[in-house]
C-alpha cells in the first residue's frame, strides 16, 4: 500500500532536521518547559545527596541534633513537592508545544493539498492522501510527544546524574562511564534490528487489514462467487506472516531491550560495589556515598529503558514525516493565473472562445485535439458523444482543474489564463455529474462557506431552481441534517440541492456536467426545467448524456476520440444522418431504424 | 477477573506455554530479590571494615550469576507468555474472518465495516495485551511485590516494613482512578481526531466543488478550527497523562523518606545495620512497579474483557442462510418460476415484495423495469439466497432453491451486482475471480464479451494493471463491465445484470446486449434496467412497482396495454416522434 519504507541515514536525518524546524516558532515556551525541566532534574540529583549527608554527618556519627534534623527533614519533603508540581507542569508544557507543532504541520499539509492540481488527485486515492494529512502526522505528533520529550528529559537527567557522580567521586564517576559505550552498542544493535523487524510487523499489518477491509467490502461478490473458502487460505496465509513477524519483534524486544538493560545495570552495580569495597581496603568509605552512588545506578537505566521503547515509534515518525514531506514538497499545483498585470480583467459578457485546443493528461495521448467553438453571450453549446470522447476533459480545461499547453481558451476575448482567480470563480459555475454534499445542513450546502449569505438569498436559489418543494417537507426544513456525502437524498435531490449551491453564487457563465444514471422521470422533470431557467441569460457549456435534454442547444458539439467530427442544432445533426443520428436512435431503442447502426 | 476465565480455554490450550512462563516470572522475581540483598551485605561489611577480596569475589560472582539467569529466564518468559498472546489474537483473527465470511447481506446491513474492523483490529489488540501484558501484569505484581515485601519483613524489619507501606495502596488507587480518566479523555481526543479526519476525507472528495467556488481559504479555516478541537481534547490527555509522574514521585517520596526516618531510629537502636538500610530502600525501588501494575492490571481486564464481549458477541451471530438437511449436491438447471406471496426485509415492517408470480423457461431472457426502489434488485437477491424468509417459494429447475447446496446454486448464477466492486489486483485476476486457474484465453472471451477488452489494452500494463481501491482508478463504466466480465467467465446458467449498463453509454449497451445474445444461447438472462432499450427484447417483461408487478409481457405486448411501460416508452421518445413526424 505505501512506498518503500527504507530511508538511508542521511535522508532520516534531514527529514528529522526538518521536523524540528517547525519547533522555532516555539522558542519561548522551550525555553520555560528546558528551565522546568533542569529545575525537576536538580531536585532529583540533590535528593539522594541530601540522605547522604544524614547518613554519613549525622546517622553514622551519632550525631543527631534535633534542628538540622528537622531542616534536613523538611528540606527533602520540601523539594519533593516543589519537584512534583513543576514536574506536572514541565510534562505538560513539553506536549502543549508538541501538539502545536503538530497542528501547524497538519494544517501546512491541508493547505498544501488544497492547493494542488486534479492531477495529483486523479493519480493518488483519497485514502493516501487523508492519510497523510491525519495519520502520518499524528505518527510524527507520537514522536514529538513522547519521543523528543522522553529523549530530552531522560538525556537531561543522564546528564545530571553523571555530573553527580563526578562531583561525589571523580574515579567512580569515570569507571562508570563505561557503562555509556555498551549502552550505545546495545541501543545501535536494537535500533538496527528492530527497525528492520518493525517495519516489517508493520507492512503486514497494514496488508491484513487492508485484505480485512477489501473482504468486507466485498463480501457478497465474494459470496455469490463462491470464493469463501479462497479467501479464507489467503487471509490466514497473511495472518500466519503477520504471526511470524510478531514473534521475531518479541525475540529481539526481548534480547535487547529490558531484559539487556537490567543485565547492564547488574553490571553497573558491579562496578560501584567492587570500586567501593577495593577502596575500603585502604580508607575509609563513607556509607552515604555508596547510597547515593547505587540510587543513581539505580535511577540510570529506567530513562535508558524509556528511550528504547520509544525507538520504534520514532523510525515510524521518520517514515511518516518523509511522506508528509514529499508531499509537502508537491509541485503539481493548480494551474496559475498569470499574476504580473496592470489591469484586473473582468468577464462581463460571458462569451467564450476555445481556438485550436488540444491536450494530454500524461504527455503522450492526446485527449483533445484542435477543439474550436465559440458560445456567444447567453447561448448554450452542448458536448455529446460516448464515454472517453473528451467532454469531461474540455469542462476540466474551462475550469482550470487542468493546465493546457496548446491552443487558447479565452472568455470576452481574453485568454482565461489573465483573469484572477476570484473573478473565475464569481463568474464560473460548475454543476457536477456527482452533486457532492458536504456533511452539515441543507442551508450549509447552498451557501458553503459565504457566510455573508443571508437565510433569503439561500431559499431564493433553492426556490429559483424547484428544489424548495422536497427541503420545505423535511423535518428541519433548510436545518435538516445532511449526512455525509449526502446520502439519505436521492440523486436527483442531490442534483437539485447542487443546482441551488450554483444559483446561489449566481454565475454568469454555466458548466453542467449532466447526471445520467438513476435518476427517476419525476425528478427528472423538475431537473430539466430548473436547467432550462438557469440556463435563461447564461452562456451555457454543457455535457448531455442524453441527447433529448439539449435540443434546444444552440451549438451541439458532438465529440469523438477527443475530435469534433460533427457540430450543428439538433435539427441539422439529424438531418446530417451521421454520428449524432446514430446515436439518437440508438439511445431511442430505434436501431432497426437504420440499416447500419454500429459500425 | 472475568475475562480471564473466559479465556480459559485458550489458557488450558497453551498450557505448557502459560506454565512454564508463569513458573519461569516466579523465579525471576525470586532472583530480582539477590542484588538489593548483596548490596546491603557489602555495605555493612565495608562500614564495619571486614570486607575480604575473596568476600568481595564470591559476591560480585553471586551478582554476574544472579544477573545471567535473569537475563535468559527474562527472554524466555517473554517468548512463552507475549508469544502465545499474539498466537491467541492470530486465532480469534481467523475465527472472526471465517465467521464473516459465512454472514449474509442482513448482517452487513446491521454492522457497519467500519465497525466490524474496529473489532477485528482495536478489540484483539486489547485482547492480546489482556493475555499478554494482563497475565505478566498479574502474576509479576503479585509475585514481585508479594516476594519483596516478604524479603523486606523477614531479612530485615517487618515493623519498618508496615510503616514504609502505609502511602503505597494510595499509589495503586490514584494511578488506576487516573488511568479511567485517561481512558475516558483519551476517548473524547479519539472523537475529536476521527472527526478530523472525516473532514479531510471530505474535503479531497469534494476538491472539485471547492475550487469551482474558490473556498479554498475558507476550507482552510475550517480545518484550523477542527484541529484546534484536537489539540485542545489532547492537552486535557496530557495533563492527566502528566500526573502520574509527580504522584509517584510525591508518594514513593514520602515511602523512602518514612523508611530512612524509621530506619535511622532501628540502626542507632540496634534494630538494624547501615546496610540493612540500604537494602530496604533498594528493596522499596522495587515496589513502585508492582503497585503502579496493580493500578494499570484492573483498566487491562476492564478493556480486555469489553473487547472479548464484543468478539464473542460477533462470533455467536448465527449463520442465517446454511444449506439445509439433504440437501441436492447439483448445480439447478432449467426453469426459473417464482412463487412468492410476500417478502419482508427482516426488521422492516412495510413488505418489500408482494404477489410476484411468473415463470422463466430455461434460455428465456428476463427484463424488470421499475423506478429506484420499487423492488427490482430484491427480487434478484432472492433468487441467488441473499435474504429469506419469504413467503411462498422460488423454484430452479423443479425443486425450491432451499432443496440445493447454497453452493451448488451459486454456481448456477453469475451476478453483476449494481454497485460493482473490484478487488484490489490484477485486471486478469479479477475477470479470474471465479476461476483463479482461468486461462488467458478464457479471460480475453470474457473481457471481449463484455466490450471491455479494447480498453483493458490501453491501460499501461493490459490486463496486469492493477485495479480497485489500490490500483488506477476507472471510470464506472469500466468498472461495470469488468464485473461483467467476472461473470461471463464462468458461462452460468442463469446471468443477472442488476443495472449493470447504467455508466455505459448506449452504444457500448447496444454492443453487449448483443454479444450476449449470440453467445448465450439456450442461458438464462436476467436484466433489471432504467433504460428500457436494455431490455426491449426481452421474452418476459416484468414492471414493478412499490413491489407488485404492474404490467408484464414482451415489449408488443405492453406497448399494446397501454400502460406505464408503455407511457415510459412514449416517453423517451416524445421528442423524437415529434421530430419524425409520428413515425
Amino acid at each position: 500500500m505505501e512506498e518503500k519504507t527504507q530511508l538511508s541515514n542521511g535522508e532520516q536525518r534531514r527529514v528529522l532536521v526538518r521536523l524540528l524546524s517547525y519547533a522555532k516558532p516555539h522558542k519561548k515556551e522551550i525555553a520555560i518547559a528546558f528551565l522546568l525541566l533542569l529545575l525537576t532534574t536538580v531536585g532529583d540529583i540533590v535528593l539522594p545527596l541530601l540522605v547522604k549527608v544524614f547518613i554519613d554527618d549525622y546517622l553514622t556519627p551519632r550525631k543527631l541534633d534535633f534542628t538540622p534534623l528537622v531542616i534536613l527533614g523538611s528540606t527533602y519533603m520540601g523539594i519533593q513537592f516543589v519537584k512534583a508540581i513543576l514536574l506536572f507542569y514541565q510534562l505538560v508544557a513539553f506536549q502543549r508545544i508538541a501538539l502545536y507543532i503538530i497542528q501547524q504541520l497538519r494544517i501546512d499539509v491541508f493547505a498544501k493539498v488544497q492547493s494542488l492540481g486534479l492531477k495529483y488527485f486523479d493519480k493518488t486515492p483519497a485514502g493516501s492522501i487523508v492519510s497523510r494529512v491525519t495519520n502520518d502526522t499524528e505518527a510524527i505528533k507520537d514522536m514529538f510527544v513522547t519521543v523528543i520529550s522522553t529523549f530530552i528529559q531522560s538525556g537531561v537527567f543522564l546528564a545530571g546524574i553523571f555530573i553527580s557522580m563526578f562531583i561525589l567521586d571523580i574515579k567512580l564517576g569515570l569507571l562508570c562511564v563505561v557503562l555509556i559505550p555498551i549502552l550505545m552498542l546495545v541501543i545501535v544493535l536494537y535500533r538496527k534490528y528492530s527497525s528492520r523487524y518493525y517495519l516489517d510487523m508493520r507492512e503486514r499489518l497494514s496488508q491484513l487489514n487492508a485484505k480485512l477491509s477489501e473482504s468486507l467490502q466485498g463480501m457478497s461478490i465474494v459470496q455469490v462467487f463462491r470464493q469463501e473458502k479462497r479467501l479464507r487460505a489467503e487471509f490466514a496465509a497473511i495472518n500466519e506472516k503477520h504471526y511470524d513477524a510478531g514473534m521475531k519483534n518479541i525475540k529481539i524486544d526481548a534480547l535487547l531491550l529490558r531484559p539487556a538493560i537490567d543485565l547492564i545495570y547488574i553490571f553497573g552495580l558491579i562496578i560501584v560495589l567492587t570500586y567501593f569495597g577495593i577502596t575500603s581496603f585502604d580508607t575509609t568509605v563513607k556509607i552515604g556515598v555508596i547510597y547515593a552512588f547505587i540510587n543513581y545506578v539505580d535511577r540510570f537505566f529506567e530513562p535508558v529503558n524509556q528511550m528504547m521503547m520509544r525507538l520504534s515509534l520514532y523510525q515510524q515518525a521518520i517514515v511518516a514525516g518523509s511522506r508528509v514531506f514529499k508531499l509537502l514538497d508537491h509541485e503539481e499545483l493548480a494551474p496559475a493565473q498569470e499574476e504580473e498585470q496592470k489591469q484586473e480583467f473582468a468577464i462581463e459578457e460571458g462569451k467564450i472562445e476555445f481556438n485550436n485546443v488540444s491536450f494530454s493528461y500524461d504527455g503522450k495521448r492526446d485527449v483533445l485535439k484542435n477543439i474550436s467553438f465559440t458560445a456567444n453571450p447567453g447561448e448554450t453549446v452542448a458536448l455529446v458523444g460516448h464515454t472517453g470522447s473528451g467532454k469531461s476533459s474540455i469542462i476540466n480545461l474551462m475550469m482550470r482543474f487542468y493546465e493546457f499547453d496548446r491552443g487558447e481558451i479565452s472568455i470576452d476575448g481574453q485568454s482565461i489564463r489573465r483573469f484572477s482567480k476570484q473573478e473565475l470563480r464569481e463568474k464560473l459555475g460548475l454543476v457536477l455529474q456527482d452533486p457532492f454534499l458536504f456533511y452539515g445542513t441543507v442551508k450549509d450546502n447552498i451557501r458553503l462557506h459565504q457566510k455573508t449569505m443571508t437565510e433569503e438569498q439561500v431559499e431564493e436559489a433553492a426556490k429559483f431552481v424547484q428544489a424548495n418543494a422536497f427541503i420545505e417537507k423535511l423535518e428541519k426544513g433548510y436545518n435538516h441534517k445532511v449526512v455525509e456525502r449526502g446520502a439519505t437524498f436521492s440523486s436527483g435531490q442531490r442534483q437539485l440541492i447542487a443546482f441551488a449551491r450554483t444559483i446561489a453564487a449566481n454565475p454568469k457563465i454555466l458548466v453542467l456536467d449532466e447526471a445520467t444514471a438513476n435518476i427517476d422521470t419525476e425528478t427528472e422533470e423538475a431537473i430539466q426545467t430548473a436547467l432550462a431557467k438557469m440556463r435563461k441569460g447564461r452562456t451555457t457549456i454543457a455535457i448531455a448524456h442524453r441527447l433529448s435534454t439539449i435540443q434546444d442547444a444552440d451549438l451541439i458539439l458532438v465529440l469523438h476520440q477527443g475530435e469534433i467530427v460533427e457540430r450543428g442544432t439538433h435539427q441539422e445533426l439529424l438531418s446530417q444522418r451521421g454520428l449524432y443520428h446514430k446515436m439518437y436512435l440508438l439511445q431511442n431503442g430505434l436501431s432497426q431504424q437504420v440499416e447500419d447502426p454500429i459500425h | 477477573m472475568k475475562v480471564f476465565l473466559e479465556l480459559g480455554w485458550f489458557f488450558k490450550q497453551e498450557k505448557k506455554a502459560y506454565i512454564s512462563g508463569v513458573l519461569i516470572l516466579l523465579f525471576v522475581a525470586l532472583l530480582q530479590l539477590v542484588p538489593p540483598k548483596v548490596i546491603g551485605i557489602i555495605a555493612d561489611h565495608i562500614h564495619d571494615r571486614t570486607l575480604t577480596k575473596g568476600l568481595l569475589a564470591e559476591w560480585v560472582l553471586v551478582l554476574i550469576a544472579s544477573g545471567l539467569a535473569m537475563y535468559v529466564l527474562r527472554y524466555y518468559w517473554r517468548i512463552q507468555i507475549f508469544g502465545s498472546a499474539v498466537k491467541l489474537s492470530k486465532i480469534l483473527r481467523n475465527q472472526l474472518y471465517h465467521h464473516f465470511t459465512k454472514m449474509s447481506p442482513s448482517f452487513y446491513q446491521k454492522n457497519r465495516i467500519g465497525d466490524l474492523m474496529a473489532h477485528a483490529t482495536n478489540d484483539l489488540a486489547a485482547i492480546q495485551q489482556t493475555a499478554g501484558s494482563g497475565v505478566l501484569t498479574l502474576v509479576d505484581s503479585l509475585s514481585t511485590g508479594g516476594f519483596v515485601i516478604l524479603a523486606m519483613a523477614f531479612t530485615i524489619s517487618w515493623k519498618l516494613t508496615l510503616i514504609c507501606l502505609i502511602p503505597m495502596p494510595l499509589l495503586a488507587i490514584l494511578t488506576s482512578w487516573f488511568g479511567t480518566m485517561l481512558h475516558k479523555s483519551f476517548y473524547k481526543a479519539q472523537e475529536a481526531f476521527s472527526s478530523l479526519n472525516d473532514k479531510t476525507q471530505e474535503s479531497i472528495m469534494g476538491i472539485k466543488v471547492i475550487k469551482t467556488f474558490g473556498q479554498e481559504k475558507e476550507d482552510i479555516e475550517d480545518f484550523r478550527r477542527q484541529s484546534e478541537d484536537v489539540v485542545q481534547k489532547n492537552i486535557v490527555v496530557a495533563k492527566i497523562d502528566s500526573l502520574y509522574d509527580p504522584t509517584i514521585s510525591i508518594i514513593v517520596g514520602i515511602s523512602y523518606f518514612l523508611s530512612i526516618v524509621f530506619g535511622a531510629k532501628y540502626v542507632l537502636n540496634g534494630e538494624l545495620t547501615i546496610g540493612q538500610l540500604i537494602s530496604f530502600t533498594t528493596y522499596l525501588g522495587l515496589l513502585i512497579w508492582p503497585m503502579l501494575a496493580f493500578g494499570w492490571l484492573f483498566n487491562i481486564m476492564e478493556r480486555g474483557s469489553a473487547s472479548y464481549d464484543r468478539v464473542s458477541a460477533l462470533l455467536r451471530e448465527k449463520v442465517e442462510i446454511k444449506d439445509t438437511a439433504n440437501a441436492l449436491n447439483k448445480v439447478p438447471v432449467g426453469d426459473i418460476e417464482y412463487q412468492l406471496a410476500q417478502f419482508t426485509y427482516p426488521g422492516e415492517s412495510r413488505p418489500m415484495l408482494k404477489e410476484i408470480y411468473f415463470s422463466l423457461k430455461r434460455g428465456e431472457t428476463l427484463g424488470i423495469v421499475g423506478k429506484t426502489g420499487a423492488g427490482k434488485t430484491t427480487l434478484l437477491k432472492l433468487l441467488i439466497r441473499e435474504f429469506e424468509g419469504y413467503q411462498g417459494k422460488i423454484l430452479f429447475g423443479g425443486h425450491p432453491l432451499q432443496a440445493y447446496k447454497l453452493d451448488r446454486l451459486r454456481e448456477a448464477v453469475g451476478y453483476v451486482p449494481q454497485d460493482h466492486f473490484l478487488f484490489s489486483a490484477t485486471v486478469a485476476e479479477n475477470i479470474a475471480f471465479t476461476n483463479p486457474s482461468a486461462t488467458k484465453q478464457e479471460i480475453e472471451t470474457a473481457a471481449k464479451l463484455a466490450n471491455i477488452h479494447e480498453d483493458i489494452l490501453q491501460f499501461t500494463d493490459g490486463y496486469q494493471t492493477v485495479v480497485g481501491e489500490r490500483g488506477v482508478s476507472l471510470s464506472g463504466g469500466q468498472k461495470q463491465r469488468i464485473s461483467i466480465a467476472r461473470a461471463l467467465l464462468m458461462n452460468p446458467e442463469v446471468l443477472i445484470l442488476d443495472d449493470s449498463l447504467s455508466a455505459v453509454d448506449a452504444k457500448t449497451e447496444e454492443a453487449i446486449l448483443s454479444s450476449l445474445r449470440e453467445n448465450r444461447e439456450g442461458k438464462t438472462t436476467i436484466i433489471t434496467s432504467h433504460r428500457l432499450s436494455a431490455i426491449q427484447h426481452a421474452d418476459l417483461i416484468l414492471v414493478i412497482d412499490e413491489g407488485q408487478i404492474m404490467e408484464r409481457g414482451t415489449h408488443e405486448s405492453l406497448m399494446a396495454d397501454a400502460g406505464w411501460y408503455k407511457e415510459m416508452y412514449l416517453h423517451q421518445q416524445l421528442e423524437e416522434l415529434v421530430e419524425h413526424g409520428g413515425q
